[in-house]
């Protein structure tokens, strides 16, 4: 057990070298027009210190990764936290090697607080050991997720190149429609990056106060006329009830700012009891996210995009463009091999199919399809520049939806990754 | 792509070479044909720049279906909306997730109006509708026709490259560099060779001219994974032709030998064995609380028939062929043939009894038989008495007529009816109907239904002593058994998928082209991805052949693909 202890002592280590270096790196950038020197030299000096510490966070994930593999028994990749915290060290890998062809500091600057998301995200979700399912116990367990994970990685390089490429050459000035279209949806992707750290804000907040508040409810099917069967649903919400699960009743109270009922109740095509806890979480996410962004908009008096376009003065932005195609161009291959060719192979031993289109399995298929599009829409139809980034983009929202939001709403045979 | 072009066209090149119409760049020396000379665009070098089949002047019906399928536009939109058709499928669950249900009431009940659209859309078989299998013929049909239509153009083009392009080829590549060099044109081209072999080029000279190029390979990638994922779809299609695939889910109570139905294989379940995790072996936090499985195990035996297996009168000869146990992530194979591990049923199931014929006035017995629940023997003797066996219920229960009927194959509540014959009985002999399960024999109440078929003055009664007279299979394993011919097909495609993509993504086609003439060297250079590590290249060589050329000034501008 010792083992797994010094697992997680390494892991928060990683999280904070990693919150360090995305300081350096912003350091680097942001601080090149004050630093007495060139702004050349401050860059490269302050971007190598970045790299060394961001280099020093990726050995301790690798060291938490391998002795909880060695603590546990097995690969560390079998459920939420487990997995989250692999991709989250997976992007750190992307970002190396990219980094080490590209050298450009900037793409610290993005891919960075990229992974530092990923991993408080695997913090949300139980952290214990959990011994391996029949249907787990497979070499293809090590492969498929893993590589599945790391080209998945490349295309989130791939999303934070696009998404500098789009801040460096948006016209945030211009009001023509297009330009202005862009503006919006800018502001709107950065909106949506705010909401995902709202959500954990508010997961890591109450989870810090210890709140929590249960819902029951008592369903009567009717099986046989005459024949009444009652099952009782306990729901407990571990955020304050803004709404609570449709026709329930409530156990337990805990209240809040001096609220002491919720706001409203699910609308009832919500169903499950979970339906309702989920519902709410969107809620205090879209809140959290709505007032940070709100007080971010209070300190710098414009846009984010336009507020953050003079950092990316002086990029290249044909640099930046390749970059984008390059780390898609690098994932593509081990996202196919892993997320799908493995997935068939293990399907196929597990299942006795290779595909069965459930929802998992479509989803790597809309994601592979997707950047399939984007290659040939680039290579056979010259989509450069701000099509190719905005796809690249989208790309990764799908790549997101397939990992998070597969689990979350629709449910399937992938259903033991739980995201509960 | 290709523009309106005139009706007759010169397509003749000033080097003296006749190119075909639809080519953009000279076939020969690669002079820019269709576009303005005084142009400092970079070029279009898309299959370097030659005619292909989708470009005839004047097309024809066949024509106009290869032109279609022939168009990436057309494709990206195939892809896109294959994409999108997917996606509709995963709102709610596909009909082929459940077993036994009615999809034409599921739906509505469960998801209410929107699962009833749903259903009346067919979107609860979204991947067996006609339009999403048209998509994927469709996208077969572009793959196919795509790749012909560039790729063998493209084979001539690199298979007769000249030396010594046109000048204006080479300064509107999106790498240029001209610059004056004092050496004579043969030796400064000649001294430019071994660097640029050192660089993993093959390099050809003609006089002051010189083309360098490397991994032409990688230009073949796109074409393999199209040629791999051809493969792939013409296997998953094969799989629907009749013989090539089967799929059951048969049960196998244990230490029971069971026909698998269309084969000649029987397989038998010696142990089935669940395990769970140990308390220690749990997290703290789990203990106690959870219950988490950790093995499903059947240890089967396949027999295979050899001699006298269609023929119901005989007994069947068996040659053992293989044995596996058989895991969740480890079938059992034999030949094509894979069983796996897919369900399990912890429920006894009664396999023989073996009761005694008794006199209930007396006490007496008469002598005990075994009774087999499947297939039992149709006859039976104990002592004086010989047992006809009429009629045989798997799980008795009576029809809406109040006829006695069997509501399944399986032994849950099986009933016999015998008709007794032997002294002191009519000489037509007696019915007895015998529930073997003690429940049974109460809940249809064997005593009331015998006392009505052989009146007050009956005295034989069917009993079983104690539990050895009762065999049981502890426990039920399900498997899956299933043969696929066309597997091996769709591996084969989805391994040169793999290799097409590795060499297309992770090598580059690159070229470079030299003229040194009248003191001046103009050097092109072209590749397919990566010109970030290509005028890394160019550079580094520059700087052998002692020309200091920044990495960004060869950058001609111009997109990058």
């Amino acid at each position: 057990m010792n083992l797994l202890k010094f697992s997680n002592d390494v892991f928060i280590a990683a999280f904070f070298l990693y919150s360090i270096a995305f300081m350096l790196f912003t350091i680097a950038i942001m601080g090149r027009k004050w630093s007495g020197r060139k702004p050349e030299e401050h860059t490269a000096r302050w971007g190598k210190i970045a790299f060394i510490t961001s280099s020093l966070g990726l050995l301790c994930h690798l060291a938490y990764f391998f002795t909880r593999w060695a603590g546990g028994g097995h690969i560390p990749v079998s459920n939420m936290y487990e997995f989250m915290s692999f991709l989250s060290m997976m992007v750190m890998v992307a970002f190396t090697v990219i980094f080490s062809i590209y050298r450009k500091i900037l793409l610290g600057l993005f891919s960075v607080p990229i992974s530092i998301i990923v991993m408080a995200y695997a913090a949300v979700f139980p952290q214990e050991v959990q011994p391996l399912i029949p249907s787990l116990r497979s070499i293809y367990l090590n492969i498929h997720v893993t590589l599945a994970a790391l080209g998945e990685s490349f295309f989130a390089v791939g999303f934070a190149a696009g998404l500098m490429y789009l801040l460096r050459t948006v016209n945030f000035k211009s009001s023509s429609k297009s330009d202005k279209r862009q503006q919006r949806g800018v502001e709107f992707t950065l909106f949506t990056i705010i909401v995902i750290i709202g959500f954990l804000a508010s997961v890591f907040a109450f989870r810090g106060a210890g709140y929590e508040t249960v819902f029951i409810r008592s369903n009567v099917t009717v099986d046989n006329p005459g024949q009444n069967d009652s099952t009782i649903e306990k729901v407990s919400y571990k955020m304050p009830p803004l709404v609570a699960p449709y026709h329930s009743e409530i156990e337990s109270f805990q209240s809040f700012f001096g609220i002491k009922e919720p706001l409203f109740e699910a609308p009832f095509w919500m169903k499950g009891v979970n339906a309702g806890r989920k519902l709410n979480t969107v809620l205090w996410s879209l809140l959290s996210g709505a007032v940070l962004y709100g007080v971010l908009r209070l300190i710098v008096r414009k846009p984010l995009g336009k507020a953050l376009q003079p950092a990316l003065d002086g990029i290249d932005e044909s640099d930046l463009d390749e970059i984008t195609y390059r780390a898609i161009a690098i994932g593509f291959p081990i996202f196919t091999l892993g997320a799908l060719i493995f997935a068939m192979i293990w399907a196929q031993v597990a299942w006795g199919r290779f595909w069965g289109w459930d929802p998992k399995e479509v989803w790597a298929l809309v994601t592979w399809l997707f950047y399939s599009a984007y290659l040939h829409l680039r290579l056979a139809r010259g989509w450069q520049g701000h099509k190719s980034a905005w796809l690249a983009v989208l790309g990764f929202l799908v790549v997101m939806f397939t990992l998070v939001g597969v689990n979350l709403v629709i449910a399937g045979l992938h259903s033991y990754a739980g995201t509960d | 792509m290709n523009g309106r072009l005139p009706l007759i066209v010169n397509t003749k090149c000033e080097c003296g070479h006749q190119n075909p119409v639809g080519t953009v760049l000279c076939e020969a020396c690669g002079k820019p044909l269709l576009d303005d000379p005084e142009s400092g665009e970079t070029l279009e070098m898309r299959y370097d720049g030659m005619a292909r089949r989708s470009q005839k002047a004047d097309p024809d019906v066949i024509d106009r279906v290869w032109n279609f399928f022939s168009s990436v536009k057309i494709a990206i939109y195939l892809i896109v909306l294959t994409l999108l058709g997917s996606t509709l499928g995963t709102i709610f669950p596909q009909e082929s997730t459940f077993l036994n249900i009615d999809p034409s009431t599921y739906y509505e009940q469960r998801y209410g109006t929107a699962g009833e659209i749903y259903y009346r859309l067919g979107l609860s078989h979204t991947y067996e509708s006609w339009w999403f299998i048209t998509l994927l013929v469709m996208i077969g049909a572009s793959l196919v026709i795509c790749s012909l239509d560039r790729v063998l153009p493209l084979y001539k083009a690199l298979s007769r490259q000249k030396i010594r392009k046109h000048r204006r080829f080479l300064t509107r590549q999106k790498v240029v560099l001209v610059t004056m060099v004092a050496e004579d044109p043969e030796v400064w081209t000649a001294r430019a060779v071994q660097p640029l072999k050192k660089q993993g080029y093959r390099v050809f000279t003609d006089g002051g001219a010189l083309l360098a190029e490397k991994h032409r390979f990688s230009r073949w990638g796109p074409y393999v994974i199209h040629i791999g994922l051809i493969v792939f779809l013409l296997a998953v299609l094969a799989r629907g032709l009749p013989g090539l695939n089967m799929d059951q889910h048969l049960a196998f109570p244990q230490g029971d030998l069971i026909h698998i139905p269309d084969t000649s294989y029987y397989l038998k379940n010696e142990k089935f064995t669940v395990e769970f995790y140990s308390d220690e072996e749990m997290p703290e936090e789990f203990r106690g609380k959870k219950v988490l499985p950790k093995l499903y195990e059947t240890k089967a035996v396949l027999y295979e028939c050899t001699e006298d297996c269609g023929d119901p009168s005989k007994e069947p000869k068996l040659t053992k062929v293989a044995s596996h146990p058989i895991q969740v992530n480890d079938p059992l194979s034999y030949k094509g043939m894979k069983a796996y591990q897919f369900d399990y049923d912890l429920t006894p199931v009664l396999r023989s009894v073996t009761p005694k014929l008794v006199n209930s006035r007396t006490g007496d017995s008469y002598g005990a038989f075994k009774l087999e629940m499947k297939n039992p023997q149709r006859s039976f003797s104990a002592g004086p008495y010989t047992l006809e066996l009429k009629e045989k219920y798997m799980e008795f229960g009576l029809n809406e007529a109040g006829q006695p009927i069997s509501k399944s194959p399986y032994p849950n509540s099986p009933a016999f009816l015998f008709l007794i014959k032997g002294p002191n009985l009519p000489a037509g002999g007696e019915q007895y109907f015998y529930f073997p399960k003690q429940n049974d024999k109460a809940e249809f109440q064997q005593d009331a239904i015998n006392d009505k078929l052989g009146g007050a003055g009956r005295f034989l009664e069917l009993e079983v002593g104690d539990m050895s007279g009762v065999d049981f299979s502890e426990s039920t394993s399900y498997l899956n058994i299933r043969v696929d011919r066309a597997m091996p097909f769709v591996w084969i495609g989805a391994g040169i998928v793999m290799l097409g993509l590795v060499l297309g993504f992770y090598w580059q086609h690159r070229r470079i082209w030299l003229i040194v003439e009248g003191g001046e060297l103009t050097l092109g250079g072209h590749t397919n991805k990566n010109w970030f590590g290509f005028r890394r290249e160019v550079s580094f060589f520059l700087n052998k052949m002692d020309i200091t050329a920044d990495e960004k000034s060869l950058d001609n501008g111009g997109g990058q693909a």
